[in-house]
């Protein structure tokens, strides 16, 4: 799985050029999270990977075939989009028929059809609620299913926007291990968020916008070593990693495990 | 201190539901606390929020059990029109907030004095001293439509208190607001706070819970399971089992403990926690 | 993340002269100039008035919308009355032209004209009346003039319905074309995805609506005893009151020469 990003301006009918020229390389199965303050053109840029959005000028290849090749529809076989708000999606009267609702549009074959519905449900904590009403399911629950029902349909990649907005802890956990397992499956993930926790925690690379351009690209550890850069586009870096630096530890650390090793090198360093 | 809010053994289920969404519920708020609501989702921050200003059940219909006093109101023998000025409430969806009756941000915050019979002189008063409160003044023109969630939320909030309630219940009013969104309005009700309005927030945010709150009410399976201080919440190690995770600042600090490198108070903040880690590289 | 940027209803603010007048002038001006035209035996006067609101409009410095609108409603609607009444109507007794498949007949032409007349002044008044009345002042004009203050909230809240919905389904038309829903292009196709885009545009509604009406409750919204007042101040200028008195008197003058007119045939 390649998406290509060409150049890519987007002006929307207001006027307002919400990306500005932006040219970027996203292949394999490597997790990128896409981060920056509202109005950086996250949400646009990550729209025009499959198809909502097309480019004003400029070119999005999906393995190396333009976006404007196919409708949105056509492209959702092969790059799944995650909507925030669940209640935007779900209209069946069963969990089960919305994991089946995407895979039948697009002409999955009825066996793969259960099969992918069995492994979706399995991995979203929904397998014990297949037969329940989606009016009847807890917000997380909702936004499980939504999350399920991109997952049945099996594209290769997968835009996740905002997935943590209003979650808690343990729906936090799940998330991290659906893309996990995601990636583990070859899938390239892809997400907007505004929570650096979650991103550090599963994202090896971390693009920072501002203004409708790429201000940062690179490893999680990179972009998180230069606070005052990406402070530009309101991004700070998680709270571990604000104390390590505030502390005056060299390295730049994500978990308490990482911080307490750095600690403990620092003075090791120090009586020398 | 004064006490303004007490919560006596409620309980609530909703109609047509079997499990009561928030049982035996206990607890008191003084004058000019910052007072924090925590639980997973479905806890029933929500429901208890909705009791406080009394929504439930006035508004949501079900069994009500237990007693709530609002600044020696009965919430029972009130109804939520009298109650809204002295219990303000601003909950999670900006744009739902919103009377979509206005075409500026002006007539939008003094909707609800329209509805209180508030004399339109004092209405302009109290418009221009809240808008600048809550930051809104360079928007009084604007339509509301045109604001972004923060914006929105920050007249929400604005058109809750222009009605001067003593207290404020926030339910989880930033979790749909981005980071800049959110701090201003996190802002806007620090301040109020400082000016004395009792503030009551449920939140996810753990490290702002921890920096800001005088007391927190843990809620689990609408049970109430702990009240305290932060430092008596976040120190007890059974909180994890209410799947409630204590701040990284927290933790931090209690690790170093545990290594022999600190041995101070409880690092509620990111400064303590950084001056806790700073000493013990010192040593 | 959440944005809105449309204005609400149809409300274009001005400062004209039109604008100025209170709320109530505009809704007597809708009622005497559109039944006057009605009332009237010859179609003259209604394109008269029409006429009339042209340069009312102007005045409005709305011409351009105003006479869009007209002529792109006054045009169809014409052609299709004309259609309807002058080959069909059963009072056609004299014919002015053949087309071979059916005879146009002169009272039933007549006829059409008229009705357009009058549909057009009512139409017309009615839209200059919403594109410069302030929908708050106007809703608080009625209120002073007796109308249930819960009745003003849903005319206001409803005017505001439309833009709203139409904002939802370009998101659940996004949410759905990303499980494989084609939303454009042939009939067949638009109808399939009818469901599933109205479906989840009724459940979030229903949300909506409950969550506003939280908001509503606790803003204080249908406290008892209370006599609502308003932000907005709508104040009764004499000129206001003169052009009511005109309105009246117009239409009392209209009616009783169209009584006379009609006995003396």
């Amino acid at each position: 799985m390649k998406i290509e990003v060409q150049n890519l301006r987007h002006i929307y009918p207001t006027g307002e050029e919400a990306l500005k020229g932006l040219s970027l390389v996203l292949d394999g199965s490597a997790s990128i999270a896409i981060i920056g303050q509202n109005g950086s053109g996250k949400t646009t840029l990550v729209k025009h990977f499959n198809g909502i959005l097309r480019p004003t000028s400029g070119d999005v290849l999906i393995n190396g075939e333009s976006i404007g090749t196919r409708s949105t529809a056509k492209w959702s076989k092969v790059v799944g989009y995650v909507f925030q708000n669940p209640d935007d999606q779900l209209f069946l009267d069963t969990v089960r028929k919305e994991l089946e609702f995407g895979p039948r549009k697009i002409g999955m074959p009825e066996e793969t059809i259960a099969q992918q519905t069995e492994l979706a449900a399995k991995l979203c904590g929904l397998d014990k609620l297949l037969d329940r009403h989606p009016f009847d399911l807890t917000s997380t629950q909702k936004k499980f299913c939504t999350i399920a029902s991109i997952i049945t349909m099996n594209p290769d990649a997968l835009v996740f926007d905002e997935p943590t907005c209003g979650q808690d802890v343990r729906g936090v956990d799940r998330l991290c291990e659906i893309v996990n397992t995601l990636k583990g499956m070859g899938k390239l993930c892809i997400t907007i968020s505004h929570d650096m926790k979650f991103v550090v925690r599963n994202f090896d690379r971390v693009i920072v916008l501002y203004k409708g351009r790429v201000i940062m690209d690179g490893s999680a550890e990179a972009v998180f070593s230069r606070p005052e850069e990406i402070s530009k586009s309101f991004v700070s870096p998680p709270p571990i990693t604000r104390v390590a630096q505030g502390t005056g530890l060299k390295k730049t650390v994500f978990t308490i495990g990482a911080f307490m090793d750095a600690m403990k090198q620092t003075e090791t360093e120090a009586a020398r | 201190m004064n006490k303004q809010l007490e919560v006596s053994n409620l309980s609530f289920r909703y109609s047509d539901t079997k499990q009561k969404a928030i049982a035996d519920i206990n607890f008191t708020v003084d004058e000019g606390e910052f007072f924090c609501i925590i639980g997973q989702n479905e806890s029933g921050k929500s429901t208890l929020c909705s009791a406080l200003v009394g929504l439930v059940p006035f508004y949501f219909t079900g069994k009500m059990k237990g007693d709530v006093v609002v600044l020696g109101e009965n919430t029972r023998k009130s109804s939520v029109a009298t109650l809204a000025s002295k219990i303000g409430f601003v909950f999670q969806n900006p744009f739902n907030q919103l009377s979509y009756t206005t075409v500026s941000v002006a007539e939008e915050l003094a909707y609800g004095l329209g509805n209180l019979g508030i004399e339109r002189e004092e209405m302009h008063r109290r418009v221009e001293r809240i808008a600048g409160l809550m930051r809104v003044d360079h928007l009084l023109n604007k339509s509301p439509l045109e604001l972004s969630g923060g914006q929105v939320q920050r007249v929400a909030i604005g058109s809750a208190f222009i009605m001067q309630p003593k207290i404020l219940v926030l339910d989880e009013c930033t979790t749909q607001l981005d980071p800049l969104g959110s701090e201003e309005v996190f802002d806007v009700v620090k301040a109020l706070n400082g000016e004395g309005i009792t503030v009551i927030m449920a939140d996810h945010d753990m490290e702002r819970v921890a920096r800001c709150a005088d007391h927190i009410l843990v809620l689990d399976g609408g049970k109430q399971v702990a009240v305290g201080t932060p430092a008596e919440i976040f120190s007890d190690p059974s909180i994890r089992q209410h799947s409630i995770e204590p701040p990284d600042f927290v933790t931090i600090g209690r690790r170093l403990r545990e290594e022999g490198l600190y041995s101070g108070d409880i690092t509620l903040t990111e400064e303590a926690a950084i001056t806790a880690a700073k000493g013990a590289l010192v040593r | 993340m959440l944005m809105a940027k449309k204005k609400t209803s149809s409300y274009i603010p001005m400062d004209s002269p039109i604008d100025r007048l209170h709320p109530m002038v505009k809704i007597y001006a809708i009622f005497c100039l559109g039944i006057s035209a009605l009332v009237c035996p010859t179609f003259i006067l209604s394109y008269v008035l029409v006429i009339f609101l042209f340069i009312v409009a102007w005045k409005a410095k709305l011409f351009k919308k105003f006479a869009k609108f007209i002529i792109g409603f006054a045009i169809p609607i014409t052609v299709m009355l004309l259609f309807i009444h002058g080959l069909y109507s059963p009072k056609n007794v004299t014919y002015i032209a053949n087309f071979g498949f059916a005879r146009l007949g002169l009272e039933g032409t007549m006829y059409a004209i008229k009705l357009v007349g009058g549909l057009l002044v009512f139409l017309g008044s009615f839209l200059l009346m919403t594109t410069t009345t302030h929908p708050g002042k106007l809703v608080t004009a009625l209120i002073e003039s007796g109308m249930n203050p819960k009745v003003g909230y849903l005319v206001l809240a409803s005017l505001n319905i439309v833009p709203q919905m139409q904002r939802r389904m370009i998101i659940i038309k996004e949410a759905q074309m990303a499980r494989g829903v084609e939303v454009e292009g042939k009939l067949l196709t638009r109808a399939t995805a009818f469901i599933p885009l109205i479906g989840p545009l009724v459940m979030s509604s229903l949300v909506d609506v409950q969550e506003r009406g939280m908001t509503l409750e606790t803003r204080g919204f249908g406290a008892k005893g209370v006599k609502t007042t308003s932000y907005i101040e709508v104040v009764e200028r004499p000129v206001d009151r003169l052009i009511k008195r005109l309105l009246v008197v117009f239409l009392a003058i209209t009616v009783v020469a169209s009584i006379l007119a009609r006995l003396i045939r």
